[in-house]
Parts: structure tokens; sequence; C-alpha cells
């Protein structure tokens, strides 16, 4: 089960993880409905390499912006507490862990 | 509107599809606009038995449907969902259709405008989607970009979020109610096909082909009529992710009722394909819905 992150507990997400991965969702948006069992196998293909979780955007406004996140399925992806890239739109399991690999 | 089979979708599969759920005498209604078949416009030459433009076969086809039963509307699905057993669809012009069985054979969604700065500004104001990504839009300016009623629905939707909403339209087909709705809601529309998509590392305006430059924070991109893969959704049925719908060899899907034959369901994108599924779920539909078979 991918954990459900929030404003509160989104840094030390990020801090507790080398590579975090969190996918910004919302529940009306079809291709992040789409994304939710791919990045169920992501956190199982990557566990103990990768921390991956979700974050609802709708509820969670104040981390959107701060992301300045303009479109929905995106994956922060964080290397040692720092956004390295954010992957936009529904995408398969096979290029999120061929990116992470090259990190 | 009652249906025993709803097909959405009036190319060769779809029109298939009807011809044989009609011929079984189930109450067929055909939803879809016939230029929007990848047929349309094109020379049939590896269709067994035809040589002929795609247009005409199209035409043909419609007629045969009609001759055995089917009730054709020329309009778009812009809504869809299910009320218990009983799928419910919405068209532009505000029909609403109850049906015991669904086949899907809309074809493949071509989505991308392929202008320059679609691809580099995606996710930086370029979207397609605007009931995912509305919200980040708050105050902001964006223009809808589009021909159909799924782009009018779409401008709407944004007048309630942004602080202007624009609408590009080059070729409008799109319902005159649902215009008006956008229209009336503060829309403004502008009849030139975008050139370009322009921004240093965000969406800052759009340029089209009569020089007009809008200026503006997103871009959405609706073209086309509302896509198989958000239908399949709102019926509960998780499209692949390359948007085509799983069917088996009865062109059943995982959702009990739901059909889906031709383009949508994968390569080869060939009319004697289409045809043949279209055959096997317009069979299948019919005998779902009267209860011959599950």
């Amino acid at each position: 089960m991918v954990t459900e992150l929030n404003e509160t507990t989104f840094d030390q997400f990020v801090e507790s993880n080398g590579i975090a991965i969190i996918d910004c969702w919302a529940p009306w948006c079809g291709p992040c409905r789409r994304m939710g069992p791919i990045i169920e196998e992501v956190a199982q293909d990557l566990a103990g390499k990768a921390g991956v979780a979700k974050l609802n955007t709708d509820e969670n406004q104040g981390i959107a912006a701060r992301f300045q996140i303009n479109a929905i399925p995106t994956l922060l992806i964080f290397k040692d507490k720092v956004l390295v890239d954010e992957l936009v739109g529904l995408r398969p399991k096979e290029s999120i862990i061929e990116f992470v690999n090259g990190l | 509107m009652e249906a025993d089979v709803l097909i959405i979708g009036c190319g060769p599969a779809g029109l298939q599809a009807a011809i044989h759920s009609s011929r079984k005498k189930a109450k067929t209604v055909l939803v879809g606009k016939p230029n929007n078949s990848s047929a349309h416009g094109t020379d049939i030459e590896n269709y067994f038995g035809v040589v002929d433009d795609g247009d005409t076969l199209i035409s043909e086809g419609l007629g045969q449907a009609k001759s055995f039963g089917t009730e054709f509307l020329e309009q778009n699905v812009i809504s869809a969902g299910k009320d218990g057993d009983v799928f419910v669809f919405g068209t532009d012009d505000g029909t609403q259709i109850r049906s015991k069985a669904v086949v899907i054979a809309t074809g493949i969604s071509r989505k991308k405008l392929n202008v320059p700065g679609e691809k580099e500004l995606l996710g930086k104001g370029v979207s397609y989607c605007a009931v995912c990504d509305c919200n980040f839009y708050k105050g902001r300016r964006v223009v809808i970009v589009g021909n159909e009623s799924e782009a009018a629905v779409s401008a709407k939707l944004m007048t309630s979020y942004a602080s202007e909403t624009s609408w590009v339209a080059w070729d409008l087909t799109a319902n005159e109610a649902v215009v008006s709705r956008a229209l009336d809601a503060g829309v403004r529309l502008y009849n030139s096909k975008p050139k370009s998509i322009d921004g240093s590392g965000k969406v800052e305006s759009l340029t089209l082909n009569d020089g007009t430059v809008i200026s503006v924070d997103g871009v959405f991109i609706e073209l086309g009529a509302k896509s198989a893969a958000d239908i399949a959704m709102d019926l509960d049925l998780m499209p692949e992710l390359d948007d085509t719908i799983k069917v088996d060899q009865e062109c059943r899907t995982e959702v009990p009722g739901v059909f889906a034959c031709g383009d949508i369901t994968g390569k080869p994108w060939q009319v004697a394909k289409a045809v043949g599924q279209g055959c096997v779920a317009g069979l299948n539909a019919a005998d779902y819905a009267k209860g011959d078979k599950k």
C-alpha cells in the first residue's frame, strides 16, 4: 500500500527517503486513477531503493502551489531531498523505474 | 430515450455492430459523426470485394443499419455512467439515452495538436484534461483549443475557475446549444487555427494562424469528442495505457454489458478487422440486452 501524504507529512517523507517518488493526483482525474495501480507496482518493485507515496493535490493545494504543479498526474522525483525532475502525464511502470535507476 | 443496445461511433466497426444488433431485433441506437471516422476521406483498397472510398462505405453502411431499424443520432456522447444495471449516456444536444448494453466503437482518439511548444510546455501550462487540471488555474487566464462539444463543455467549466477563458475553434462542429452555454458564461471565441504555444519555461501565449496572440497561463487541448478512455472509465472499465480497450474473442470487456470493437481494441487498424469485430460485438450486445447471454 502506497503512503498517502499531506501538508504535514510531505517534507518528512522526502527527508527520510534517499529517493522519493510522489504521485500527485486527484480523485476526479481519469489519468490519475489509471496511474494508481502503476504506482502501487512501482512501489513494490523499488522497495528498499525508493520511497513511493501519493499526494492529493485538491486537499493539499499548498504543496501543489509550492512545486508549481499545473497538470496531474505529476510524479515529483526527489534525490537527497532535492527535486530532480517532474514527470507529467500517464506513463508505464517501466519508464518510471528506468528513470529512477538512472539517478 | 430507451435502448437495448447503444453503439458509440459510426465508423465501420460501429456500423457493422448496428447492422447485426438491429437485425437481431434489439432496439439499437447509434451515436456518432461519420466525419470523425478514420475511414472518412480515405480510399479503401484492401477490404475483401470492395474498392471504394471510405465515405461511400460509411454512407452505404449507415443506410443498411437504418433499414434494419437502427436509430441514428448524429451527435457526440459527452457524459456516461451507470444507474444500477442500466447504462446512461448524454449527448451534446441534451438527449439522454438509457441502454441495457453498450458497444464502444469510437476508434482511437487523436488528441495532439502538433504545434511548436506543445510538447515542451506539457505540465508547464499545456494540459489535455480540463476536468483534471482546472483547479490549478483559479484566477488565471486560459484558452481551450478544439472544435467539438467537448471543447465547449471544457470552456464553460473553466469559467468557474479562470479569470479569463478564451476558446479557439477553426472548424466549429460543436452543438449550438453547448456553444451558447459557453459563450453566455463569458467565454471569448476565436476562429483561427493555433500556430504555436509560446513561453519561456511556462506558457505565456498562444499564437494563431491569423496572427492573433492570446496571452494566457494555460492552454487546454480538447480535440475531438469525449475519448473512449474517458467513456470507459465512467463505466468502471480501466483502459490500457495506450488508451485501447481490452476485449475477449466475444468482444466483451471486463464490465458485463460493455462491448468494444474496431480500432479501439488495438491494431491492426483495418476495416476488415473492424467489421469482423463489429459483427461479433453487435450480435453479443443484442443477446446480452435480451437476456440470451451473459
